[in-house]
């Protein structure tokens, strides 16, 4: 808790030190951060590999877009009722993954995924089409205030959605709840057998990583001004399972700062070579196989070593 | 009335008859075995038992409801808990957390999604009591994975018991077990069932453990039962004799 409050100030100093262009890249990478945190409630405590998290992200992008165009409620009420209304959408969604299990979850995940952004480029007057949506405004208020607007204004409220997220996710993985989500990953026929409704408790996790997901995404949209098919693509979904690897399984914590490497890495490297990608791809073969329990893996295992010495 | 009542109960895969017309029944108190050579349609009863499959014909009776359309983890809830015939364990969590969750299930606030302390506390509880009952207290902070195969195997009672079952229903309880490890497992269970606070149907074919541990014996041969009763008895039978013991009594 105390690490926590030290790392939220820290945060919230951070307009005061750093150039414009630095606030723009922190602020990607918290919202980055909230997306692969909400993917790793369900990779990383119930063992639900979704290849398909871009939807949740999409879903929560497109409908901020649309209600930030077409209606005047305040951005931060925007950004809430769509993360709210991609985790009802998951409901349903998870309803069908969750007949299978394993790979067929995960390949049910990606199917709709690719199903949305198909709609997305077809169902014009919603999406935009391929061109997408743009000059998404950041409406003001509540109450009139405009201070969302601003570059520091709009990291603030992104940095109190990341917290938010983060209080309410450990919140969750720490309930009764939460250690049955444990036993699902372990072993699910003995969940099940013990008298756990294993599939309500799946449903329900994926709902509340979806909402977060789209939560990331509203916030995005918002960010970028703009909201485009390629937010719903699987190379997005892939990527966010990347960094909730690299970050660390199954910590919150990890896949956030896995989040941030990640863009980090991109920005560092892009401006030197345009297959970024590939040196990216061999740093995530290094740490699948010398560090698989993540960035937060390695720094907690360095301290519990310098702890014994 | 029977806590547990089985009637006409049938299973047909295709054209295999593997539960045929099962009629039994299980009292408070009691613990039955029931027993029959390999491909008896024991394990197929017990599926039907704990809901895992479905009844082609037939009921089930608890406490006097009809359960026979009731899935697996409701009829958990209704006090029906279960160990397999394989060890089913959650290999990585503290032998103490397997038994947290197994009492947490039947606790009503078991999926509360924040805070929870007093719900942990009571399973903690209920866990430690169970544990302590099968002689697994100075396991109790081991991950469950790392247990000798004996401990895991009375670990999975612990989990039953944590449940504070009505009617404990157990799958072959030492199957895999060496012939030490299966003594020690027979007594620990045996003193377990002596006080008949337990209502207890065991699925086993080793002959030694169910004349230890029953006191009513069921015997099924190609999927109906061919005699019932206490231990004595079901030995003299002359279609027991020739079914299955083989002059083993």
């Amino acid at each position: 808790m105390r690490m926590m409050l030290a790392v939220a100030a820290l945060l919230a100093l951070m307009p005061l030190g750093l150039p414009p262009y630095a606030m723009t890249l922190l602020t990607e990478a918290l919202i980055m951060g909230l997306f692969a945190m909400s993917l790793d409630l369900m990779v990383g405590y119930a063992r639900l590999i979704s290849f398909g998290h871009a939807a949740a992200y999409g879903l929560g992008a497109y409908t901020c877009g649309n209600i930030l165009l077409h209606t005047d409620i305040p951005l931060p009420f925007a950004v809430l009722l769509s993360g709210l209304f991609s985790g009802v959408i998951a409901i349903g969604v998870a309803w069908v993954c969750t007949l299978a299990t394993g790979v067929s979850f995960s390949m049910l995940t990606l199917a709709f995924g690719q199903l949305l952004y198909a709609v997305a480029f077809k169902w014009t007057s919603v999406t935009g089409a391929s061109d997408g949506l743009a000059g998404i405004p950041r409406r003001p208020g509540p109450f009139g205030t405009t201070v969302f607007d601003t570059k520091n204004g709009f990291y603030y409220l992104t940095m109190a959605c990341l917290f938010g997220g983060f209080l309410f996710a450990r919140g969750l993985v720490r309930s009764p709840f939460g250690a049955v989500l444990r036993g699902i990953r372990e072993n699910e026929a003995k969940t099940l057998s013990l008298g756990y409704n294993t599939r309500f408790y799946k449903i329900a996790v994926v709902a509340i990583s979806y909402m977060f997901g789209g939560l990331a995404g509203a916030l995005y949209a918002a960010f970028a001004g703009f909201a485009n098919t390629e937010l719903l693509f699987w190379l997005l979904s892939g990527q966010a399972l990347i960094m909730v690897i690299v970050g660390g399984t199954g910590t919150l914590v990890g896949p956030i700062l896995g989040a941030a490497f990640f863009l980090l890495v991109q920005q560092q490297l892009s401006s030197y070579t345009d297959s970024w990608a590939l040196f990216f791809g061999v740093i995530f073969i290094l740490f699948v196989l010398f560090a698989p329990e993540g960035i937060l893996g390695l720094a907690t295992r360095r301290r519990a070593s310098v702890g014994t010495h | 009335m029977s806590l547990l009542e089985l009637n006409g109960l049938t299973k047909r895969y295709g054209g295999i008859l593997a539960v045929d017309q099962v009629t039994m029944s299980v009292e408070q108190g009691e613990v039955r075995a029931v027993i029959g050579p390999n491909g008896a349609g024991k394990t197929s009863l017990f599926h039907l038992i704990t809901g895992v499959v479905k009844a082609t014909e037939g009921t089930v009776m608890f406490d006097g409801q009809n359960i026979t359309g009731v899935a697996a983890f409701g009829r958990c809830q209704m006090g029906l808990s279960r160990t397999f015939q394989l060890t089913s364990l959650f290999p990585e969590m503290s032998a103490r957390d397997n038994t947290k969750l197994a009492a947490q299930a039947r606790d009503k606030q078991r999926w509360r999604p924040f805070g929870g302390g007093a719900v942990f506390a009571e399973a903690a509880r209920r866990g430690d009591a169970a544990l302590e009952r099968l002689g697994l207290t100075h396991v109790a902070e081991r991950p469950a994975g790392l247990l000798s195969h004996g401990d895991q195997r009375l670990l999975e009672v612990a989990m039953a018991l944590a449940q504070q079952p009505r009617v404990l229903l157990m799958d072959e309880p030492t199957q895999g077990l060496s012939v030490e490890e299966t003594a020690q497992a027979v007594d620990v269970l045996a003193g377990l069932f002596g006080d008949g606070s337990l209502t207890v149907l065991l699925v086993e074919h080793d002959m030694e453990v169910v004349f230890r541990l029953a006191r009513k014996i069921t015997v099924l041969h190609r999927g109906a039962v061919i005699a019932d009763g206490d231990p004595e008895t079901v030995k003299a039978d002359p279609a027991v004799q020739s079914a299955y013991l083989g002059g083993y009594a």
